[in-house]
C-alpha cells in the first residue's frame, strides 16, 4: 500500500511537471489534442476491464460519459433556463464553484455513473453477447433521450458556458489514477475472476465465481470511470450536448480498444492515442494536399488495413513488455526512493 | 509494481519529448496571419460525418467569394490566405479545429461553424484568443452569448418563427391555424413555440397543436385530429424530408390549406420527394431568395451555378455573406487589427448581402429579413421581405 501511495506520488509529480512544461513552452493546439488524448485513455482503459478483461461487449460508454458530464457540470457551472411558472429566465449559481470544487464535481459524475451501471448492470448482465451490447446500446439512447427532453439542462439545445478547468494536470491525474487502479486489478483475484468469466464463465461458476455479481462490480468500475472522463471532456470543451455523447462516441471507444488489442491495458493506451491524435495528425496533410475529407479516407484506410493485416489488434491480449525499457532507464532505484521523501 | 512506475515515467518522458520540437509562437499584437500581400482568414466547417452536406454547401458559397475577392484585388490590397479546417461533425474537432486556426495558423479572423454545437466548443478557443469569430448559420442563442468576440450573420429560431405567424396573419389573412412539429427537435419545437405566441398574439387562434416524433413515416392520426379542427393554415416547422411526406399526407386526405414553414424546408429534394403538385401554393421563410431581382443575389447565383454547376442553398448563401462581412468589418477597421475589426464588426450597419441589407445589433447577432417564399411548381417564389421591425 505504501508503494502504491509512493508511485501515485511521483507519477503526480511528473504529471505537474508535464503540465508546467506543456503551458510554459507548448502551444495550446498541442496541449489541447495532448488532453483529448488523456480523456480517450481513460476511457479505453475502463471500457477495457469491462469489454477485454470480463469479456462483455458493452456499447454504453458514452451514456455513463454523458451521465458524469452533465452531473459534474450541474455542480460547477450556472444554469439558466426559460421557468414556465414565473415566465422569465431563471439563473441557478453552481453549488460548487471555483476550480477547487472540480475534483468533487467530478468525482459526483463518476459515482453518478456508477450508479447507473449497476442500475443497468444487474438486470442487463443476465444477457450475453450480441443481446448485451444492444441492450446496453438502448440505455446510451436513453440517456440521451432523456438529456433532449429535459430543458433545465439546455435539452437538445446543450449546455453551453462550463469553466474551462479541465487542465492537463486534472486529465493526467485521472489517467494516472485509472492506469495505476487496472494496473493492479488486472494482478488482484478480482481481475483473475473477470477473466476466468471471459475465458469460459460456466467453468467459472463451476470454480465459485460469483459470475454475475463479478461483471455488475466491472461494469460499475468501468462506468465510474466513464463519468469522470465525460466530465473532463466537457470541461475541457466548454460545452455539452445531448449529440456529443450518441452511440458513435461508444463505438469510437470501442474501436480504440479493438485496435489497440482487447483485453491489453497497454493496447488501449496505444489504441486511444493513435486514434485521437490521427486525425489531428492528419489535418496538414490534407491541408497539404488540399482535398478535404482525405484526412478520414486515409483515417479509415488505416483502421482497415490494421483489422486485415493484425486482427488481434496491436498488441493482441499481451502487455507492452517494459523489462527491456526498463533496463534502458538507469538509477530507476533511485529515483523509486526519490518519490517517497 | 515497478513495471507500472516505468510505464509511468515512460510515458511521461515520451509524452515530453516528442512535444519539444513543437515550439510555442507567442501571439504577437492584434496583427497576426497579415504578410506584405496576403491576409489569413480561418474557415471550419463540418465537411466530413453527419452534417458534410451543410458544410460542403457553406464551403463551396465562401470559396466563390474568396475567388472574387482575390480576382478584384483582395482586402484592402491584401489577398485572402484562406484557412480551411474540417471539423468532422463532432464538438472535440470543433475544440482542436479551432486551436488549430488560433495558434499554428494564427488566422486574423475565423469564420464558422453551421452546427451550434461545434460553434459553442470552438466560441471559448476563439475568446480566449481575441479573434473574432462570424458564424455563418448557426442559429441556437447562446452561440453568440458565449463572449463579445462571437458573432452570426443569420436570423434566429424566434424571429423566424414569429415571422411566419406575421405573414400568416397580415398578409395571407388566416385566423385559425394548425400547427404539427418534431417534438424530438429542438429547432421545430423553438419554431412552433414563436409562432404560436404571435399568431395568438396577432388576434388568430391555434386551432390544433399536433406533434410526431423523429424518423415517423405516417402522420394520419395527426393529420385526421387536424382535418377536424378545420384550420385555414397549418404551420408545420420541419425539415423537407419530413415536410414532403406530409404534404402528401395531408392531400391525400383531402386537406388543401396551404402549409407554412421555415428554413427546414429548403432543399432541392422537396418537390421531387413530395410529387409535383403537392406543395403548390404552401409558404416557407428562408435566408434569401434565389428569384431576388437584386444585383448581388443575381450575381451570386449565376456565378454559383457557373462554377458548382447547381442552385446555391441558403447555407452557401450564409457562407458567401460571412466572408464578404469580414471584408467589410476589414475595410471599416482600416486595419488588420483585431480589436478594430471586432470594434467594426459589432458596429455594422446595413450591409447588403445576397441574405438580405442586415446590421449586426448589441448583442452580436445579425437584424435582417426573412424571405417569405411561395411554391408554384417546381419554383420558389419570393412574396416578400419581412423586416424586424415588423415582427417586434
Amino acid at each position: 500500500m505504501g508503494r502504491m501511495i509512493s508511485i501515485l506520488v511521483v507519477a503526480l509529480a511528473v504529471v505537474f511537471g508535464v503540465n508546467w512544461f506543456l503551458d510554459s513552452f507548448i502551444d495550446t493546439y498541442v496541449v489541447r489534442v495532448v488532453n483529448l488524448c488523456g480523456i480517450s485513455i481513460i476511457l479505453a482503459v475502463s471500457l477495457n476491464v469491462i469489454n477485454g478483461l470480463c469479456g462483455q461487449f458493452s456499447l454504453g460508454h458514452a451514456g455513463f460519459m454523458a451521465i458524469g458530464a452533465y452531473v459534474s457540470a450541474y455542480f460547477t457551472t450556472t444554469l439558466r433556463y426559460f421557468d414556465e411558472a414565473q415566465a422569465k429566465y431563471v439563473s441557478v449559481e453552481p453549488l460548487l464553484g471555483g476550480q477547487w470544487g472540480f475534483v468533487p464535481a467530478l468525482i459526483a459524475g463518476g459515482l453518478a455513473a456508477a450508479v447507473a451501471g449497476a442500475v443497468v448492470g444487474i438486470p442487463t448482465l443476465r444477457l450475453k453477447g450480441d443481446y448485451l451490447a444492444i441492450a446496453t446500446l438502448g440505455f446510451g439512447e436513453i440517456v440521451t433521450i432523456m438529456i433532449t427532453n429535459f430543458e433545465k439542462i439546455g435539452g437538445a439545445n446543450g449546455l453551453p458556458g462550463l469553466p474551462a478547468y479541465s487542465s492537463t494536470f486534472w486529465i493526467y491525474a485521472f489517467v494516472v489514477v485509472v492506469v495505476m487502479f487496472s494496473w493492479y486489478l488486472q494482478r488482484s483475484t478480482f481481475g483473475r475472476a473477470l477473466i476466468a468469466i471471459r475465458e469460459n464463465e460456466l467453468a467459472a461458476e463451476v470454480m465459485g465465481i460469483p459470475a454475475s455479481r463479478m461483471k455488475v462490480m466491472a461494469f460499475i468500475y468501468g462506468a465510474f470511470f466513464a463519468g469522470i472522463a465525460g466530465g473532463l471532456l466537457g470541461h475541457l470543451l466548454q460545452t455539452i450536448s445531448p449529440a456529443t455523447f450518441n452511440f458513435m462516441k461508444s463505438i469510437e471507444v470501442v474501436v480504440m480498444l479493438v485496435l489497440g488489442g482487447l483485453g491489453s491495458m497497454t493496447g488501449a493506451i496505444v489504441g486511444a492515442i493513435v486514434l485521437t491524435a490521427l486525425p489531428e495528425a492528419l489535418r496538414d496533410v490534407e491541408s497539404g494536399i488540399g482535398l478535404p475529407g482525405v484526412r478520414m479516407v486515409v483515417y479509415s484506410l488505416v483502421l482497415i488495413l490494421l483489422m486485415i493485416f493484425r486482427p488481434q489488434g496491436v498488441f493482441g491480449q499481451k502487455e507492452l513488455s517494459l523489462k527491456l525499457l526498463g533496463r534502458l532507464i538507469p538509477g530507476r532505484r533511485a529515483k523509486d526512493s526519490g518519490g517517497e521523501e | 509494481m515497478r513495471q507500472a512506475l516505468t510505464l509511468l515515467i515512460a510515458l511521461g518522458a515520451v509524452l515530453a519529448l516528442s512535444l519539444t520540437a513543437c515550439k510555442k509562437e507567442e501571439n504577437s499584437a492584434g496583427t497576426s496571419g497579415v504578410t506584405d500581400d496576403t491576409v489569413k482568414i480561418g474557415l471550419f466547417v463540418s465537411t466530413t460525418g453527419a452534417y458534410a452536406t451543410f458544410g460542403t454547401d457553406t464551403k463551396n458559397g465562401v470559396d466563390l467569394a474568396v475567388e472574387e475577392i482575390n480576382a478584384t484585388g483582395g482586402i484592402k490590397g491584401k489577398k485572402i490566405d484562406l484557412k480551411f479546417q474540417d471539423t468532422a461533425s463532432k464538438p472535440e474537432e470543433g475544440g482542436s479545429a479551432a486551436e488549430k486556426l488560433a495558434t499554428q495558423e494564427n488566422v486574423l479572423v475565423a469564420m464558422g461553424a453551421v452546427a451550434s454545437g461545434i460553434s459553442l466548443s470552438a466560441a471559448p478557443v476563439f475568446q480566449r484568443s481575441g479573434i473574432p469569430m462570424v458564424s455563418p448559420s448557426s442559429t441556437n442563442p447562446t452561440v453568440t452569448q458565449q463572449g463579445d468576440q462571437i458573432f452570426r450573420i443569420c436570423f434566429l429560431d424566434d424571429f423566424q418563427g414569429a415571422s411566419c405567424a406575421v405573414f400568416a396573419r397580415k398578409d395571407l389573412k388566416k385566423e385559425k391555424a394548425a400547427i404539427l412539429m418534431n417534438q424530438d427537435d429542438a429547432y421545430s419545437t423553438g419554431l412552433a413555440k414563436f409562432f404560436k405566441a404571435k399568431f395568438e398574439a396577432l388576434g388568430g387562434t391555434i386551432v390544433k397543436e399536433e406533434s410526431f416524433k423523429k424518423d415517423t413515416s405516417e402522420f394520419n392520426t395527426q393529420i385526421t385530429n387536424i382535418k377536424n379542427a378545420a384550420p385555414d393554415i397549418i404551420f408545420v416547422p420541419a425539415y423537407y424530408n419530413d415536410v414532403a411526406l406530409i404534404g402528401k399526407q395531408f392531400r391525400s386526405q383531402g386537406v388543401d390549406v396551404p402549409l407554412l414553414g421555415g428554413d427546414g424546408w429548403e432543399s432541392g429534394k422537396l418537390i421531387p420527394n413530395a410529387g409535383p403538385g403537392t406543395l403548390d401554393g404552401c409558404y416557407f421563410g428562408n435566408h434569401y431568395s434565389q428569384a431576388d431581382d437584386r444585383e448581388v443575389v443575381k450575381n451570386f447565383v449565376a456565378n454559383y451555378k457557373k462554377k458548382y454547376g447547381e442552385a446555391p442553398s441558403s447555407l452557401a448563401a450564409l457562407g458567401y455573406d460571412d466572408v464578404y462581412v469580414v471584408k467589410k468589418a476589414i475595410e471599416n477597421a482600416g486595419a488588420f487589427d483585431r480589436a478594430k475589426i471586432r470594434e467594426a464588426l459589432a458596429g455594422l450597419k446595413d450591409f447588403e448581402g445576397v441574405t438580405g441589407k442586415f446590421s449586426i445589433d448589441e448583442n452580436r447577432n445579425a437584424r435582417k429579413p426573412i424571405s417569405m417564399l411561395k411554391i408554384e411548381g417546381e419554383k420558389f417564389n419570393l412574396v416578400r421581405q419581412i423586416q424586424p421591425e415588423e415582427v417586434e
